[in-house]
Formats: structure tokens, sequence, C-alpha cells
């Protein structure tokens, strides 16, 4: 008996020394991705003077930087990186919260039409605020984005889940056929809103529908960062039970978890954070589909380290992205949903292709 | 697992060695010569021609990728397209005066810019004449040139005035049809407060489609139904076509005087629809295109 307790002692240990190791070298990933994001750009600007500019509000001396640099760094591109690792953060934990629902590893926000949900309901805001009588815009008008993406995000999740659903079980197949529905369904009606507006709009939401992160600055990204992380944290605190719904809902019933509330929380959840991150950002793909996997191939599927490890490793990988995004072809950039796609799109075929040598699909 | 690590590290050294190739040449354009004292950057190709048109062209050190005229402007640095400049590749160029088109790019970059503390100034085009003058008086206060500016625009009303006294010799007002064309799939005309409007009526023109406001899907039986005696595209959209014989193949065109009488034309892009200081210009060379009868003058 007592050898059994002390194997189980070991066994704890060991678990807890891996997922020290691997959240610490994600989360010093992390920095590193920011560091190198915070100094490179098309300004030059040095490790030393992002110290002195940061220190300079502190009592710092207002030595070896000029005004410019400085504004460069705070007003641009440091809101820049922050919406990064934020979005990044959002966007994988909700990918890897979706697919322990769904008990599939192919789910992505985008892949279902989530992404493209909250898209359609940004743009109607923003084509129809300006008919708005002005003080409703003025009052609720930062607001109003954030929400109505959250709402066409969730309905999206509902409906993908509920066509999904056969008799208690999630059927692949369904499933990306009702994500191909919505997907053509909410490109149409985009389409539509579009036709009514300008053509400015109609630039707007082309750029916007590769993702767009250059617009952020501290006053736009304040409010929604808030609602971004909150959701963020909260699902971080259903690992157990995903690891439940993993072996089955029924079987989860037994072990004690309320099935259909667990179910809608993380729902709910997922939509927030992904209707938060178009609303600030557009659509950006294939984070959500890809880092839960890197993590799962090197961890294996324990939701209690994948989730904060998606979350660290997303805000690395988005954050590294936008970094190319903006400085590959400097002065100019290129739309960082192309980095994303350009690198998840083929990732996706080869996961396609294993889980047809495996049988899964 | 191990081709998983096999393609994720291909990817980030594919990546990074665009990254590095790439790197090189946004540093090249960075060098400075001593004798410019203002290094200016413009964004959109009307106020491009305008800053030239003063005698600044040599000040500008990077422009946008729509300012293709002078020809000269195409080798230097591009900060990219309307939506997709961003505030810190304009900062980068290290500028000392920035002269942008209003609403050009996203409405956050104006407001970055404006927190950077480099001198930037805006300009509506609002496509009309007294916008173009209006424009060139404005640029050239801010660079200091008011004398040359005025000369400008008194330059611009003789070219005005000179395609005004060639309609002079005919009373023919063809119907003129514009179609914006990035190849047979994406066709759209261009109705009442466009461009197109305008700069058909000052060469002597009407609007063949008059109950058409803004830019709309081009449908044959909408053609048929305005029956253009000319059709007019940009030299980039009739090339999308594949030339005059592609844009004959276009449903319901053979069925319009345009078709039956190939009266298929084009003109540079920006200069039919740029409103600079060559609207003078572009106002007589399209009077020329859709009047026929007076192909003796030249300008």
């Amino acid at each position: 008996m007592a050898t059994i307790i002390t194997s189980y002692r070991n066994k704890r240990q060991q678990l807890l020394t891996k997922e020290v190791l691997v959240l610490s070298g994600l989360g010093a990933l992390l920095l590193t991705a920011t560091l190198l994001s915070v100094s490179t750009g098309a300004v030059n600007i040095t490790v030393d003077q992002i110290f002195s500019i940061l220190l300079h509000p502190l009592g710092g001396t207002e030595e070896g930087f000029t005004k410019q640099t400085e504004v460069v760094l705070w007003n641009i591109r440091l809101p820049r990186v922050v919406l990064s690792v934020f979005i990044g953060a959002a966007l994988a934990i909700a990918g890897a919260s979706l697919q322990g629902l769904f008990r599939n590893p192919l789910v992505e926000p985008g892949l279902i039409g989530v992404s493209n949900g909250a898209a359609l309901c940004a743009i109607i805001v923003i084509v129809f605020s300006k008919h708005l009588p002005e003080q409703l815009s003025a009052a609720f008008g930062t607001y109003l984005l954030p929400f109505s993406a959250f709402l066409g995000s969730l309905f999206v999740t509902v409906l993908a889940y509920r066509i999904s659903q056969r008799q208690g079980k999630t059927d692949i197949a369904l499933l990306i056929l009702a994500g191909v529905a919505i997907n053509a369904l909410t490109a149409a009606l985009i389409g539509l809103v579009l036709y009514y507006d300008d053509d400015t709009a109609l630039r707007t939401f082309t750029f916007w529908s590769l993702g767009d992160l250059g617009g952020a600055s501290w006053q736009k990204i304040g409010f929604s960062l808030f609602i971004i992380a909150i959701p963020v944290a909260l699902l971080t605190l259903y690992h157990a039970a995903l690891d439940a719904l993993a072996l089955g809902e029924a079987e989860a019933g037994h072990l004690g978890i309320h099935v259909e509330r667990v179910k809608y929380t993380i729902i709910i959840l997922s939509a927030l954070a992904v209707g938060a991150s178009v609303a600030m950002a557009g659509t950006i793909s294939f984070v959500g589909l890809v880092v839960p996997h890197m993590i799962r191939a090197v961890i294996g599927p324990g939701h209690r380290l994948l989730l904060p490890s998606s979350i660290l490793l997303g805000a690395a990988l988005l954050t590294l992205a936008d970094l190319l995004a903006r400085t590959m072809v400097a002065p100019s950039e290129i739309p960082i949903g192309v980095i994303t796609a350009l690198t998840g799109a083929p990732f996706f075929i080869f996961l396609l292709l294993q889980s047809k040598h495996k049988r899964m699909l | 697992m191990r081709t998983l690590f096999l393609y994720t590290a291909s990817c980030l050294f594919a990546l990074a060695f665009f990254f590095g190739c790439a790197s090189k040449s946004a540093d090249a354009p960075q060098a400075t010569e001593a004798n410019k004292s203002e290094r200016i950057i413009t964004i959109g190709g009307t106020i491009t021609e305008i800053t030239c048109a003063l005698g600044a062209c040599d000040q500008i050190v990077a422009t946008d990728r729509t300012s293709t005229y002078p020809p000269e402007m195409q080798s230097l640095p591009s900060l990219g397209y309307r939506n997709g400049i961003k505030a810190e590749g304009i900062i980068a160029q290290n500028p000392t005066l920035i002269l942008a088109e209003a609403a050009y790019m996203s409405p956050d970059i104006y407001t970055q810019l404006e927190s950077a503390g480099i001198p930037f100034h805006t300009f509506e085009n609002k496509t009309n004449t007294a916008s173009t003058f209006t424009m060139i008086q404005e640029i050239g206060k801010v660079l200091g040139k008011e004398e040359k500016a005025k000369v400008l625009n008194e330059e611009l009303e003789i070219a005005l005035q000179k395609t005004d006294s060639l309609l002079a010799q005919t009373t023919e007002e063809p119907k003129v049809l514009f179609v914006y064309a990035r190849g047979h799939g994406t066709l759209s005309i261009c109705g009442k407060e466009t461009f197109a409007e305008t700069i058909i009526s000052l060469a002597g023109g009407t609007l063949a489609v008059p109950e058409v406001e803004g830019y709309k899907p081009l449908t044959p039986e909408a053609l048929i139904k305005a029956n253009p005696d000319f059709i007019l595209f940009f030299n980039s959209g009739l090339e999308s076509l594949g030339g005059i014989e592609g844009a004959l193949e276009i449903q319901g065109v053979m069925q319009t005087n345009a078709g039956k009488n190939k009266n298929i034309i084009a003109m540079d892009g920006l200069l039919l629809s740029g409103f600079s200081s060559r609207l003078g210009k572009a106002s007589y060379n399209l009077a020329q295109l859709i009047h026929p009868e007076l192909t003796t003058a030249s300008l």
C-alpha cells in the first residue's frame, strides 16, 4: 500500500516538474518574442533606448532618445505588440477549448464560421452606426463593436454546435459541412451589407478580412483587452471539465460535471474572446488550430497544461507573425492573415492527411 | 511528431530567409542627400503630382503605390496601398513633412501620425475642378510656394479654357459610360457623384447612367438600356479585359452604339481620375477621344 502511495507521489511530482518546465519555457519564449517585436520595426530603436523610454515616465532621464522615437514606441509599436499578445492568446485558447469541447482536433474558430459570424456583425455596426443618432453612438460607440462581434460569434458557435450534434455526440463531418455553410452564408451577407455602402467600406473590409493589428492605440484597445483577458483567464479554469468531457458526455456527467452548463459556459467564453479579437483586428485564421496541436504534440492532451500553454504559445507566435508582417516589406507591410494562413493552411492539410491515415475522419 | 517538427522548422527557416533578404533591401533607401532641405512624403497620386508640379519633386523621399506620375516616383520606397499604409513605415523614412490625401488611409493612421509630431497636412480631393484649384493653393502654401501655386492655377485655368474652346466647335454631347474593370469577372460602372460624372461633363459628354449613384456592378441589361456612344476604361482596366476585342465580348456591349462603332476608349487611370494639376490635359484628351469629329486640333 505504502509503495503505491509513494509511486503516486513520485508521479505527481514528475507531473508538477514537467508543468513548471513547460510553462517557464513557453513564458521565456513569449518574453523573447515580445522584446524582439518591441525592439524591431521600420523605425530603429535600440534596447537601451527602449529602457530609457520606458523609465522616462517613472522619473528616468530624457537622454539618448528623440521625442519621435518615444512616440513611435509608446503610441504605435507598444500597443500593437500588446494587442498581438492578447489576440494570439485569445485565439489559441479559444481553439484549444473548442477542440476539447467538440472532442475533435480539427476545430478552429475560423473553420466553423465563428470568426466570420463576428465579422458580419462588426461590419453591420461599422456600416450602419453612421446612421444612428449621434448621442446614441457617442454613448455606446466603443462598446457596440466588440459586443455585436461577440453576439455574432456566439450565435455561430451555438449554431455549429447544434447542427453537429448527433445522439449527444459531435459528428465531425456535419461540423465541417456546417462550417462551410455558415462561412458561405456570412460571406454573402457581408457582401450584401457592403453593396449598400461605398468603396471605402469595401477597401476597409478587404484589409480587415486578412487581419490588421496596425490601428492599435491605447484608447482603442483598453476596453477590448479587458473583455479579452477575462474570458481567457476564466477558460483556463475549465481544464478538469474538458478532460472529463474527452471521455464522453455521459461519462463526464458521472464524474460530477454539469455537462450542459459547462458546455455553454465554454461556448460563451470562447465566443467572447474570439468576438472581441475580431472586433479589434479582423479575422486572423489558423492560430487557434495550429497552436494547441503544437502543444499536444509535445506534452500530450491533458487540458490542465494545454490551456495555459496555448495562451503563452499563441501570444508568442502571433507576436512573431506580426513582427514578420510589418518588417518583411518595410516601410510597407503584409497583412498578418497572409502569414498565419501561409503557415497554417499547409499545417491543416498535414493534419488532414494524418487523420486520414489514422482513420479518424 | 517528427514530421511536425520538421514542418515547423522548415516554415520558420523559410520565413527567416525571406525576412533576412527583405530586411536588407528595406535598409537601402535610408541614405539621404545633403542638398535636400526637406524630406517630404506624399500619400495619394494626386498629392504627389501637385507637389511635383510645384517644383518639390526632388524632395519627395517616399510615396504610396498610386503615385505613378511622374514615372520616377515609382523608384522611391513604396509605403503600400491605402489601408495597407502604416504610421511606422512612414515615420521610418525620417520625413520632415507629410502631405496626404484626406480619408485615404485608415482613420487610426492619421491620429498616430499627428501624435508623432512631424508636420502633417491632409488635403481633400473631392474630384471636381474647384477642389483641384484649392489643393494646388493649399499645398503651395504648405511648401512656401504660393507664387508657383498661383502660376500653376493660372495655367490650369488656361488649359481648361482650351478644352472649352475646343468643345465650342461642336454641338455633340455623346453619352459616355465609364467601366472600372479588373478582369471579366469584376466590372463596375460609375454613376453620379463619382469622378466619372465630372470628367465626362468637362470633356463635353454626358453620363450614360444618370440614374445610378456611386459605383455599381455592370449588368448587360442596364448596359443595353444606357446605350452609351462611348465606353471608357482606365488603360489598366482595358488591358485586364484583353484590349478592345476583350471589351467587345462583354455581354451586351455589341447591342450598344459604342459596341457597334467599336468606340471603346481608355486613358491613364491617374490622369483621368486624379484631378491633379494635369486636369486640363485630362479633360482635353478625353474631349478629343469622345469627339472624333474634332481630331484635327491638338494641345
